[in-house]
């Protein structure tokens, strides 16, 4: 069949249904497209009034390669940071948000975006109470996970049983504070 | 199977001994919810009643013996409806599952109850009963640095006075009920032969290369579920290979998985996966090893050509 | 190339729409669709939510295929029935990430993946391809409305035991331990197996009893 013709012959149905579709769902994507891409941000900014004491609304800024969030007040005074950090888990990948003061001399506040820890037992990493064991840290020193009941000025309480969680998500903040607080104080030389 | 039980006994007795109320609670509500399972699915099947072979007793007997002595009731009841249901009936009943019954149940309840069942279950602060305040040896030797070997503990751990789940701390007890299965050849030797061998090699060639572990060979033998599984769990006779070469493989192959796990998994034992795992290689294993009649097709299907086998 | 389409031979409208609820349930009885079935039940409100779009999903595919029945080449059915379901699921993802975000999340991959759905091209070349808009539609109502009783069958037996909460309500009471198995893949394959086994069960049990009495003999 070298007929050109009998391609288009057979196939137009399927050239014009493609054409429809397409534009239906440009149309769909142009109506929807805005609404979307803000429901996305808006997983992060709804964090950051929660996340940083005083703050009510999050900027997002470059800083070095990444991303991150200047939490401001009312009168839009800078009060704080959000760092969004991840990194592996027991299962796989932990997706968190990091509070710090304006400083980011202390870390203020903790929130899981993603995770797929073991249910029952990683995945009370979630819990407020595990996670609000990071507020009020020192963002200077690096924070090490503790299995016993009372932990020191820098050890942060394993969930009980799910030791590798608490480690994995520990780590991803010493990390993702200590380059942070690199690139603010490069950024401001 | 009335043999299994009387095998069973000496570690009943042990560990009524070691972990008195906790470990009775466990039996009564495991052997009672085995019992019923059994009589419910088999007036659903409309099959006579199965009671009278004793594998459900057995069955319960084995997945109380392999909970914490801490586990509330419900787990036991839980594991006891999925061993029979899903590990034994959902696959038409004794003599077809694919898997260990009791171990089904116990991993049901592990993956659903994993607070209940995990390493910190174990321990129960403040209890009258000093044996379970203390963290299991395999789990305190997991997070225990290169002190090396504490040889103090291997006679607790030979008689059974240590933590661990209710039927697996008296490797006396496993051994003299385990002999006597052998003996009555209830239970097939090369297994628990072949997985105890194995697991003192890999473990005798971790003592070799790095001294400072704090788990020696015999440590291994003698703590965890080792002897239990060697004995009563890995020689199911449903669901272990039916040749002895075959039998030599899987024993070889839970030992090593055991072994493999103990070192490297998050998991302080391993004996119930290994079980399952080798299980499921069981029809593998009796393909690659049941002989063909001389002069027999070379590639027949097995049960086409096994009339000598059993 | 000489099989004739786009007469309208085959059930009835009605028929259809019954057949497609219980008898020919697309879970149940066909084992269609099972990928999201399994990967999505674990809660009610995922759960009908999936089975809102593959309603959704399955109606706007049968009614194009049906429209178009006329114009179909047979060796290009296949093609075109795919790309009119993607662009039925697509629109459907874009609005299920713009209206109910948390709901979109939940779900991930699960929604595009309706496009690979049996469920819908079993249905576009069962029905739609061969018979009128109205039987189409009638055919893509019962076999949505066949598929979410299977999901919320499913997911009812998995947020019970799992969660203890039906749509996210407690209903077990406050000491009920949570099955986390059942949440879990491999509750997914539990449950629906064993409810697999339970509805053929009773359907046997059906039709032994209207068989009658030579029948139930024979199966003693």
């Amino acid at each position: 069949m070298s007929d050109k013709g009998g391609y288009i012959r057979q196939g137009w149905l399927v050239l014009v249904l493609a054409g429809c579709f397409g534009a239906a769902l440009a149309a769909v994507h142009v109506g929807l497209g805005r609404r979307i891409e803000s429901n996305k941000l808006g997983d992060t900014l709804r964090q950051v009034p929660k996340l940083v004491p005083g703050a009510v609304e999050g900027r997002p800024e470059s800083l070095g390669t990444r991303t991150v969030y200047r939490a401001v007040d009312s009168s839009g005074r800078t009060v704080g940071w959000v760092l969004p950090a991840g990194g592996g888990g027991f299962a796989d990948r932990i997706e968190l948000l990091i509070g710090l003061d304006a400083s980011a001399e202390t870390i203020t506040g903790l929130y899981v975006l993603e995770q797929k820890e073991t249910p029952g037992l990683g995945n009370r990493i979630e819990d407020a109470n595990w996670r609000g064991q990071f507020a009020g840290r020192s963002a200077r020193r690096r924070l090490s996970v503790t299995k016993a009941d009372k932990g020191g000025a820098d050890e942060i309480q394993a969930v009980t049983g799910a030791t590798i969680s608490s480690r994995s998500v520990t780590d991803i903040v010493n990390e993702a504070v200590g380059r942070f607080r690199a690139d603010l104080g490069a950024s401001r030389q | 199977m009335i043999d299994v039980l009387i095998g069973l006994a000496p570690v009943l007795v042990a560990a009524v001994a070691v972990f008195r109320w906790y470990a009775l609670k466990q039996i009564v509500v495991c052997l009672a919810c085995c019992l019923l399972a059994e009589a419910i699915f088999s007036a659903m099947r409309r099959r006579a009643m199965s009671l009278g072979d004793f594998s459900a007793a057995v069955t319960g007997m084995i997945l109380a013996f392999s909970l914490p002595p801490s586990a509330p009731w419900y787990v036991g009841a839980v594991g006891s409806f999925a061993a029979i249901g899903l590990g034994k009936c959902a696959f038409g009943g004794l003599g077809q599952n694919i898997f260990n019954p009791a171990m089904v149940g116990r991993a049901f309840v592990m993956i659903c109850f994993a607070s209940a069942m995990g390493a910190s279950a174990y321990v129960i602060p403040g209890a009258s009963l000093d044996v379970v305040t203390q963290a299991t040896p395999l789990t305190a030797a997991k997070s225990a640095g290169g002190a090396g070997p504490d040889w103090s503990m291997l006679w607790p751990l030979f008689v059974g006075n240590v933590n661990g789940s209710v039927g697996e701390t008296s490797a006396l007890a496993c051994l003299l009920g385990g002999l006597y299965l052998c003996f009555r050849r209830a239970a097939k030797w090369e297994i628990p032969l072949a997985m105890l061998a194995t697991v003192a090699t890999v473990a005798g060639l971790g003592d070799w290369l790095g001294p400072r572990h704090p788990l020696s060979v015999l440590h291994h033998l003698t703590g965890g579920a080792v002897m239990l599984g060697a004995f009563f769990i890995a020689t199911d006779p449903v669901s272990s290979p039916l040749t002895s070469g075959g039998r030599w493989f899987f024993g070889a192959g839970v030992g090593a998985l055991v072994m493999l796990m103990r070192a490297y998994s998050g998991y302080p034992e391993g004996v119930m996966f290994s079980v399952l795992l080798m299980n499921a290689l069981t029809p593998l294993i009796n393909r690659a090893t049941i002989p063909r009649p001389l002069g027999g097709s070379h590639r027949a299907i097995p049960s086409q050509t096994t009339n000598g086998a059993p | 190339m000489s099989k004739h389409i786009g007469q309208g031979d085959g059930p009835a409208p009605l028929e259809r729409l019954i057949n497609g609820i219980l008898p020919e349930n697309p879970v149940y009885r066909q084992i269609l669709g099972i990928c999201p079935t399994l990967a999505v039940s674990n809660s009610m409100e995922s759960a009908m939510t999936m089975a809102g779009a593959v309603a959704f999903v399955l109606l706007g595919s049968n009614l194009v295929v049906s429209l178009i029945r006329g114009l179909l080449k047979p060796h290009l059915r296949i093609l075109v029935f795919t790309l009119t379901i993607a662009t039925f699921v697509t629109i459907a993802d874009r609005f299920l990430a713009a209206y109910m975000h948390e709901m979109s999340r939940k779900l991930g991959p699960y929604v595009p993946l309706i496009i690979v759905n049996c469920i819908i091209i079993a249905r576009c070349e069962v029905c739609a391809a061969k018979q009128s808009v109205f039987t189409a539609a009638a055919d893509a109502i019962g076999q949505s409305l066949g598929f979410a009783l299977a999901m919320a069958t499913i997911a009812t037996v998995r947020e019970l035991l799992g969660f203890g909460t039906w749509f996210g309500l407690a209903v077990m009471p406050k000491a009920w331990p949570a099955w986390v198995v059942m949440i879990l893949p491999p509750g997914a394959f539990l449950a629906l197996g064993l409810l697999m086994g339970a509805v053929n069960w009773i359907a046997a049990a059906w039709a032994a009893k209207s068989a009658g009495g030579g029948e139930e003999a024979k199966k003693a």
